[in-house]
């Protein structure tokens, strides 16, 4: 980010407690709505609406504006190796914890198609946590990660470093579905 | 989504109601981690990680399409015209009781920081408002948007359809910093 955007952008600052809550909301809102139209984005080209599906796009970029201007304020953007460490924890929650237990009442409730969602978000946790640790012993040296391929299924986000399988490992999407970053 | 593919991403089905909550937080966990990453990954750039970088936009892709897959198992993704009224409310809900209670609480605890990244988005929400209220009208009638570009600043995520101003109003940003859909 350059020094013209950095000028602009808001600050961390000290949040009383009542602020604090309402931009930890304001997160969560900003962030779903983020992703929300990105999906409404798919449906309209499907609809035949290209225009507005970028549209959608175009709203959905803004709203990750909002995001990470109030994650900024809230502290929550560090350096990098504070980032690895964040991001560590967070999947290390929901595989230890969160989906275990969403699942378990999914199945007791016999709700087949969240445990099927929630399935598929565990598998891939457990890539980004293994995948997040490396670098993050990286980026304690100082060092950055291997210059290679991360790829990620679109049905259910597998996610891997270099090639990429013939077919996805959790839900059998051919290679081709895979997209390449 | 390419119709080999119509089975494999979960579906809407009826839902024991703490199945429906459990999947609505995960909604939002995912989303936030998605933010998250991509304002990680701006970080590691600007650090010198490229390759760290691109992991994190990966892992950010992953989640938008956990993201998506418990946005569909909600049945939450309906036809474009159901999608920019959902998309209309949730923009009005921020204009009119969000945004305003949060600025009059950040106010009142005088958090400076939280009264400029809440401003920048209220102010931006107000754009989607309308845009969305007039590309609703051209849907019912099946017409698409027009193909003129949609600009958004990077900053405070005003946005334009058509040409940026010269400088944002919201922010200050110069017009060749707003990002082109």
């Amino acid at each position: 980010m350059d020094d013209v955007f950095e000028r602009r952008l808001p600050k961390p600052e000290e949040l009383s407690a009542m602020t604090e809550e309402s931009l930890r909301a304001a997160f969560a809102g900003e962030s779903q709505a983020a992703e929300k139209y990105l999906v409404f984005a798919e449906q309209a080209e499907e609809d035949g609406y290209p225009h507005i599906a970028k549209l959608f796009r175009a709203i959905s970029f803004a709203e990750t504006r909002h995001a990470r201007n109030h994650l900024r304020v809230l502290g929550g953007v560090g350096t990098t190796a504070e980032n690895l460490e964040a991001a560590f924890g967070g999947e290390t929650f929901e595989i230890d914890e969160m989906y275990p237990a969403y699942r378990e009442i999914a199945k007791l409730q016999g709700n087949a198609q969240a445990s099927h969602s929630f399935r598929y978000a565990f598998k891939a946790e457990m890539d980004h946590r293994r995948m997040y640790s490396e670098a993050r012993a990286q980026a304690l040296e100082g060092a950055d990660i291997a210059d290679a391929p991360v790829s990620v299924c679109l049905i259910c986000g597998h996610t891997v470093i270099g090639d990429v399988p013939d077919k996805c490992p959790v839900c059998a999407a051919a290679k081709e579905y895979y997209r390449t970053f | 989504m390419a119709d080999a593919f119509k089975n494999t991403p979960p579906a809407p089905e009826d839902k024991g109601a703490m199945t429906a909550e459990n999947i609505a937080a995960a909604l939002a966990g995912e989303s936030q981690a998605s933010q998250k990453y991509l304002a990680f990954g701006d970080v590691a750039d600007a650090e010198g990680y490229p390759n760290v970088a691109r992991l994190f936009r990966a892992v950010a892709y992953a989640e938008s399409t956990h993201a998506r897959n418990h946005l569909s198992v909600l049945g939450k993704i309906g036809t474009t015209t159901e999608n920019l009224k959902a998309a209309w409310g949730g923009e009005t809900f921020e204009i009119d009781e969000m945004y305003p209670a949060y600025n009059a609480v950040a106010k009142l605890q005088e958090n400076k920081s939280a009264q400029t990244t809440i401003r920048y988005a209220l102010k931006a929400e107000m754009d989607h408002q309308g845009i969305y209220d007039g590309t609703l009208k051209g849907v019912e009638g099946k017409k698409d948007l027009g193909a003129e570009p949609v600009r958004v600043c990077p900053i405070c995520g005003h946005t334009v359809i058509g040409d940026a101003p010269d400088e944002c109003p919201q922010c200050g940003t110069a017009a060749e910093y707003f990002k082109e859909f």
